[in-house]
């Protein structure tokens, strides 16, 4: 069953000089136990879905979707003390910039006893403290922290990025969620601590079946731990499908572009040689250009391409291009 | 004949106070000591406090050595000359959007650095300043954006626009490019190729993405508390890493 069925997501926001489409009919689905990765430049949208997700977007957003569900039941429809209801027994959330996203005023002792839910301990109330206390040192054992003793008693600022990460991610799985969502957790982090992180998110989920939805803004990072990859660029969905066919044979110009950029990808490319790369930049988005977005930096773009391209569909693959690349039309 | 830059032992430590009469010392950097040749680029990988960023400021005249020399074509360098020197070597910073002056515009603020370093007149500076936007790929009319008006590639492009204003011969790139978007970065790396073929400019890239590392650099320094671990042909290095610490950075990367 899917777990997470979204439609044509769109994200609005009402400002002086008018309305602002951040995110454009975006559809997203999630299996159970499956790693999917969402990839897209800064200001892509990518953190803006994540957010509509957990329902944490400011008031100010307008959130339409033609679809919503959440393991059947659509989360927009419902009143909004039932929503956080099922959001807060469900997902988890972790964010970007651990040290900043953690209290900086409590022990981490104090933040992650607050964390797990009173309906997962046994017993009565006067036993609960102890049982929080072995609950929270078995979360950090969990996460792959060894010193739990001298973690639980420090505050956040006197523990390093790679470790806040993790007792983040220790109170994100505190309450056994279906999905957890990663919103680039590992930009602020070097690279020995980036791979022990994905691994541990990678053996949460073959070891619990817990979904999670990767974000990140670069593809060559996060493709080795996600099945299935979604491509994003400024708001709208270029390419969605499974990371392996992916990475072989991106339909959209963006997705080569993207794939194309990274040395790791290009084994015959001769050091020192130029790397293929989109003219132009990212447009901001007070000044999107009509149609699809790609329109002005995309090497084929065409006189079709001020009309949005829907989104079309290969076997499991899905791209939004009236040009695909590598694609013969049919005589 | 002797090389660009080198650098001959050196070292910097760090006094931290711990209370009215303890103090600690930290070693930043210990006895390192390497050569960059003119139209090279050297890379220093290494984890976070391994003392990268503090060989960088040394390098620029931020911080002062405690031991060792940095000798500039065969000549010592000390701060007293610094800007003598500063043409020589240029800095460029990881946070291009914060490295820039907010309230200054484009145009004051690449004509401040020649003002401050060189003894052009007013319309030689105007013409170096439209000449080193257009290096960089940037417009005639940028002058008078602030930087906020540009977008974040352009910001990089500014950035590096000011570190090549004097005409460098060494640019140390810290960090400067892992926290551009990868289509950015691709762009940012073929314009920072074509200026080291153009004209041959070295750099000293300070980096942890070790994939970009292999991609642009000829030879590699590991460094690890302070010190160099290893350090040799990037190619060689990274196929085939001795010390430990190398193989602990490559393997999970």
């Amino acid at each position: 069953m899917l777990l997470l069925d979204i439609r044509n997501l769109t994200l609005e926001l009402e400002t002086s000089q008018g309305l602002i489409r951040a995110v454009d009919r975006v559809s997203l689905s999630l299996r159970e136990g499956e790693i999917r990765g969402l990839v897209g430049e800064s200001g892509s949208g990518k953190s803006l879905i994540a957010k509509a997700i957990v329902g944490v977007l400011n008031q100010r957003w307008r959130i339409k979707a033609d679809r919503f569900h959440w393991c059947g039941v659509d989360l927009l429809q419902l009143p909004f003390d039932q929503q956080r209801k099922i959001i807060g027994r469900d997902i988890a959330m972790i964010y970007q910039e651990p040290s900043k996203c953690l209290d900086p005023t409590a022990l981490i002792a104090e933040q992650l006893h607050e964390s797990i839910p009173n309906q997962l301990l046994k017993g009565g109330w006067w036993n609960r403290a102890r049982q929080k206390r072995k609950k929270a040192i078995a979360l950090l054992h969990k996460v792959g922290i060894k010193e739990h003793q001298s973690v639980l008693e420090s505050y956040p600022y006197q523990l390093s990025e790679g470790v806040c990460q993790k007792v983040m991610i220790a109170m994100a799985i505190a309450k056994n969620p279906k999905l957890l969502i990663a919103d680039e957790p590992t930009t602020a982090l070097e690279a020995s601590t980036q791979a022990q992180l994905f691994r541990l998110i990678s053996s949460l989920n073959q070891l619990k079946g817990m979904s999670v939805l990767l974000i990140s803004n670069e593809l060559d990072s996060i493709a080795r731990y996600t099945h299935r990859l979604s491509v994003l660029y400024c708001g709208q969905l270029v390419e969605s499908g499974e990371t392996a066919r992916l990475l072989a044979q991106p339909f959209h110009p963006y997705t080569d572009a993207l794939i194309k950029s990274v040395p790791e990808f290009q084994p015959d490319l001769a050091p020192k040689s130029q790397l293929y790369a989109l003219p132009g930049s990212i447009p901001t988005l007070q000044h999107l250009p009509v149609g699809c977005r790609l329109g002005p930096r995309c090497p084929n773009a065409r006189k079709e391409c001020v009309h949005t391209p829907a989104l079309e569909r290969k076997q499991h693959h899905f791209y939004s291009c009236h040009f695909p690349l590598q694609y013969k039309e049919p005589q | 004949m002797s090389r660009l830059l080198e650098v001959v032992s050196l070292s910097k430590h760090y006094r931290k106070q711990l209370g009215l009469f303890r103090q600690t010392t930290i070693q930043a950097l210990n006895n390192v000591s390497f050569s960059l040749g003119a139209a090279q680029t050297l890379a220093v990988v290494g984890e976070t406090g391994s003392g990268k960023s503090t060989l960088a400021k040394v390098l620029v005249g931020i911080e002062q050595p405690d031991e060792g020399e940095i000798r500039l074509a065969g000549q010592a360098v000390t701060l007293s000359h610094y800007r003598k020197y500063n043409h020589v070597i240029r800095y460029m910073f990881q946070d291009s959007e914060r490295a820039l002056n907010p309230s200054q515009k484009v145009g004051s603020m690449l004509d401040h650095v020649l003002r401050f370093s060189t003894v052009l007149d007013e319309p030689q500076r105007q013409q170096k300043v439209l000449q080193s936007l257009q290096q960089v790929g940037l417009m005639d009319e940028h002058i008078d954006f602030y930087p906020h008006m540009l977008s974040a590639g352009q910001q990089q492009r500014l950035a590096l626009a000011r570190a090549l204003i004097l005409d460098p011969k060494i640019l140390i790139l810290d960090e400067a490019l892992t926290v551009l978007d990868p289509t950015l970065r691709a762009q940012i790396v073929n314009l920072l190729l074509e200026l080291q073929q153009k004209n041959g400019l070295s750099y000293l890239l300070i980096s942890k993405n070790l994939r970009l590392v292999r991609h642009i650099s000829d030879h590699c320094l590991v460094m690890q508390h302070g010190q160099v671990v290893e350090a040799g042909d990037t190619e060689q290095l990274l196929n085939q890493p001795q010390h430990p610490h190398t193989r602990k950075l490559m393997g999970l990367s």
